[in-house]
């Protein structure tokens, strides 16, 4: 008998407040005289004892009360050998089945040891399986039955999932306190290195866990892997295309391998690589030639080795033409439109072109086909281009406006309507120009433009952001770049030209970036990957979505969202190798290549000493390491607390309901 | 049922804000009588009442001798006059009498009572005598009929004041030397004493032909105490104290005060002694009805 936290017990000297009330306050009487004590003899103080002796019951409970919410609080507990002695213990029997237990029979031995462990049930114990990837899944509920341990370890299929013992250590200590029951666990695993957790602590075990580590890989295992794959998503011009592979290896001696391209099965070029040892090394692809469309792209390397699994990478890959965007200019100025048109173009993989046009000649144009609209230094519109141009953004479109000198006459921006209130000239206020001194850099416009440091401001429009979020001042606090959202649309407000007078932006090294950035951002084409790793989240809808069925095709035909999940999921895991297909409710197909996590291909094993302070972790010092039975003969400390708090409970209502007959009678009295 | 006024029923309260204890009496018996029907075995006179058989023993003087003439047969003539009685008032002064919880004391009511009762008997030319006492005799007015007999017996009333503790035996010891004559004794009290020993004590008074009354005086707050808390009671005789507690006061004293008066009720009656319990929160026609009863039986 103890307590873990014995300071607690210095509440109890709360004690005295009962005392204090019922012996010093509570009778404390003034005498009244009375005519005669005749029918108060000696007996009649009986009637006061008897009050008292009540008053004393009430004091005892009251006293109780407070110590045992000391007690409670003291956490008291006996030692006890328990359950553990006299034989009875849960057996789980954990099997790791992810991607790397696809290697040559590691899964097979993994299984015979686990098949092997079921053995040490004794008559009257029960066993638990467990598979172990990136989480852990509860194959058999605690049973008695042998035969139906055996079955669940037979049925383990190979996953894709990246093992973690994390997991597994925070499963078992939630086994444990369920089970209240020395755990005995049986570990087969290829024992990765990669599966432990960042911290050593996540794999702390339950003080009545025995944990008996099954290893089933040698210490060195050669593989060789496709490590990672770079193409783009989509493809507007094959022949601008670049495919890039690194093949890397782990406890690999250098050696040559063939890496060959492949689209939707057909191979279509060959490389041969000398990949050093434990090194890597990377292969290019220039062209892809394919039609239209979605294509299931692949980059194997040969010959294969044990977990050939990660001899080959998908990335899946999308043919398409790029999206015009219309560039609205005042006639007879072409300056920004040959700066902006060559930074737009330079950049193949974002996949725009531009349509450029005079802004007289816009009055009845057609904008539903363009990805978005740039409005440059546009100093008067045709009736209508603006109303034009408003319903458009409302419905989605987005718009770049850029602000120059012709568009200082106007009174307000077009579209966004913030206030245009001048021209600001650097010169006329004592500087030759002006920098950008605060910049959102997480803003996608400016994600890769570096601020657009170093840029000069010779001139801008001034700009009242009014309802626009600011991105971007200049050293004169003037915003430089602002947003706005209207509609379901956005508008980004430019305050200056691309036409290298009023700024020399067009020759700096941040304007590709800004501009292809921008436009990604304008254009919608700056989200979703589409090559994840598997356990990753694909995003299924965005806000404009809500509502909207989208299926998804796992890469064996399965339907996994229910109508419900279709219609309210906003994400989706994938957990499997190979192509998911995504259906948007507006027909758009979505195609996303999901690869193992390649750490799952290290197979660098962990150090016994590891191994060692894992399984000590379960037991306490003095209990002799090696199988799981070690955990029946030790003692544990079992907590009272509970049963202290029971008690507390009961005394608190008898001394309610006590005091309240007490205070009762006087009220009648009164 | 004889009608009532509400002059009937002054507020004992009412009366201790009067200083003279006649002026009390006065008020008190002259607004009883004056609510009773006219009875002609009320009032004085020296009229005839009856003739009665001559017994030996009999004075011979008052032999109706003109009877006696007619009829050969020897008859007393009776007057009215003749059937005065002498009322002793006994009054209790121990220091419990002193006991209030409103504005009259058991020994204030005890006085209105006995003054009223002296007045009464002096309108009826009755002989008017009190006795004060606790542990002793205090004071002693012997009845009489005399001029003035009203007034001594009120003032000695009126100078009674609260001495220590109740002793019925000592005091009543005395009272035989002075009840001579057979009459009404009224013994006004609180009677915190065991009921057969004031039984056992007055009792002897009734061998020799008196009509005893026994008033018991008590506070409402000795009838029904209400306490609020747990209170220390201390004796106003022996100054003893004692904590009490209000649900003990409610059930187990009242239990027993209640069974205390019907004791002493129960054992006056069985004695032939008239019991009347008066709470000093109620008027005095109740004693005053009382005394009529026994003043009419003796006529």
């Amino acid at each position: 008998m103890g307590f873990l936290a014995p300071w607690f017990l210095a509440g109890a000297v709360a004690i005295g407040l009962p005392f204090w009330i019922h012996l010093l306050r509570q009778y404390r009487s003034t005498p009244h005289p009375f005519s005669s004590l005749m029918f108060f003899e000696r007996r009649t103080q009986s009637s006061i004892k008897h009050r008292r002796l009540r008053y004393l019951l009430l004091l005892s409970l009251r006293v109780a009360l407070l110590l045992l919410i000391a007690l409670a609080f003291a956490n008291p507990f006996v030692s006890r050998i328990g359950a553990a002695a006299g034989g009875r213990k849960l057996l789980v029997i954990a099997v790791d089945n992810s991607f790397s237990m696809r290697y040559d029979d590691h899964l097979a031995r993994a299984k015979q040891a686990a098949m092997n462990a079921v053995s040490r049930l004794n008559p009257g114990e029960r066993g638990q399986v467990l598979a172990i990837g990136s989480r852990v899944h509860f194959l058999t509920q605690p049973v008695q039955e042998a035969d139906q341990l055996k079955a669940a370890i037979q049925g383990i299929q190979p996953t894709d999932e990246q093992s973690s013992y994390g997991e597994l250590a925070r499963a078992l200590r939630t086994i444990a306190q369920t089970a209240r029951t020395p755990l005995e666990v049986h570990f087969a695993s290829d024992a990765q290195k990669s599966s432990l957790p960042p911290a050593f602590a996540d794999l702390r075990l339950g003080s009545d866990t025995g944990l008996v580590f099954h290893s089933v890989a040698d210490s060195k295992e050669p593989n060789w892997m496709v490590e990672s794959v770079t193409a783009p998503a989509k493809i507007y011009d094959p022949k601008k295309v670049r495919v890039q592979a690194v093949v890397a290896g782990s406890n690999t001696p250098a050696t040559k391998r063939t890496v060959s391209l492949a689209l939707d099965g057909k191979v279509l070029e060959s490389k041969s690589v000398d990949v050093p040892a434990n090194g890597r090394a990377s292969v290019e692809f220039v062209s892809l030639d394919s039609p239209h469309g979605f294509h299931k792209g692949e980059i194997r390397i040969e010959p294969g080795d044990s977990l050939h699994e990660d001899d080959r990478f998908d990335f899946a890959i999308e043919r398409t033409d790029p999206h015009p965007v219309l560039f609205l200019h005042p006639a007879g100025q072409d300056r920004d439109e040959l700066y902006y048109r060559s930074a737009l173009e330079s950049v193949a993989e974002a996949g725009f072109t531009l349509e450029p046009l005079a802004v007289e000649q816009a009055a009845n144009q057609s904008l539903s086909k363009y990805a978005f609209v740039v409005l440059s230094d546009v100093g008067s519109m045709p009736a209508g281009l603006e109303n034009i141009l408003r319903v458009y953004v409302a419905g989605g479109g987005s718009l770049l406006v850029a602000l120059g000198p012709l568009a200082a006459a106007l009174p307000r921006v077009p579209v966004s309507n913030e206030a245009i209130q001048g021209s600001s000239y650097a010169s006329l206020s004592g500087a030759r120009f002006e920098t950008v001194t605060a910049a959102d850099a997480e803003h996608p416009a400016l994600r890769r433009a570096n601020k657009l440091d170093g840029v000069k401001f010779y001139q801008v429009i001034k700009v009242d952001p009014g309802q626009s979020r600011v991105v971007a001042r200049l050293s004169n606090q003037e915003p430089l770049l602002l947003e706005k959202q209207v509609g379901e649309g956005r508008v980004i407000v430019f305050t200056s030209t691309f036409d290298n007078v009023s700024n020399d932006l067009p020759l700096h090294a941040s304007f590709v970036p800004f501009v292809e950035e921008t436009a990604r951002y304008l254009g919608g084409q700056q989200d979703r990957s589409t090559n994840v790793a598997v356990d990753s989240y694909i995003e299924l809808r965005s806000a404009k979505e809500q509502g909207a069925a989208i299926d998804v095709i796992e890469p064996d035909g399965t339907h996994p969202l229910s109508l419900t999940d279709a219609t309210t999921a906003q994400t989706f895991q994938v957990t499997r190798e190979g192509f998911y297909e995504i259906r948007r409710s507006n027909g758009r197909q979505e195609m996303v290549a999901v690869h193992a996590d390649r750490r799952e291909s290290d197979l660098t094993p962990i150090p016994q000493e590891t191994l060692d302070l894992w399984k000590n972790t379960g037991r306490g010092p003095d209990t002799p390491s090696g199988d799981g039975s070690a955990a029946e003969t030790q003692a544990r400390p079992w907590s009272l607390w509970r049963y202290a708090l029971l008690l507390v409970l009961i005394t608190a209502i008898i001394e309610s309901v006590l005091a309240s007959r007490y205070l009762s009678v006087e009220k009648e009295v009164a | 049922m004889q009608p009532r006024t509400p002059t009937r029923f002054i507020d004992p309260a009412l009366l201790a804000g009067i200083s003279h204890l006649d002026l009390v009496a006065k008020t008190v018996v002259d607004g009883f009588v004056a609510g009773l029907h006219r009875s002609p075995d009320f009032g004085f006179s020296q009229e005839f009442a009856e003739y009665r058989a001559y017994t030996p023993g009999d004075d011979l003087r008052h032999v109706d001798w003109n009877v006696f003439a007619r009829t050969e047969r020897a008859y007393l003539k009776r007057y009215r006059g003749e059937t005065n009685s002498q009322l002793t008032l006994m009054i209790d002064t121990s220091a419990s009498m002193g006991y209030t919880s409103h504005a009259t004391t058991k020994l204030d009511y005890g006085r209105y009572l006995a003054v009223s009762l002296a007045y009464l008997a002096n309108q009826q030319r009755d002989a008017a005598g009190v006795i004060i006492f606790d542990d002793d005799v205090r004071n002693y007015v012997q009845p009489s009929t005399r001029q003035g007999q009203f007034m001594r017996v009120a003032h000695a009333i009126e100078h009674a004041q609260t001495g220590t503790h109740t002793n019925f035996a000592k005091p009543f010891i005395h009272f035989q030397a002075f009840l001579r004559r057979r009459g009404i004794v009224v013994v006004i009290s609180d009677f915190y004493e065991r009921p057969e020993i004031v039984i056992k004590t007055v009792e002897p008074l009734r061998y020799r032909g008196n009509d005893l009354i026994l008033f018991h005086v008590l506070d409402p707050q000795e009838i029904r105490p209400t306490l609020k808390e747990p209170s220390l009671l201390v004796d106003m005789e022996t100054e003893d104290a004692i904590e009490v507690s209000p649900e003990y006061a409610k059930e187990e004293y009242g239990a027993k005060i209640d069974a205390h008066i019907a004791a002493l009720r129960t054992k006056a009656n069985a004695a032939g002694i008239d019991y009347q319990l008066l709470p000093t929160d109620r008027p005095l026609d109740d004693a005053m009805r009382e005394y009529f009863l026994i003043r009419k039986g003796r006529m």
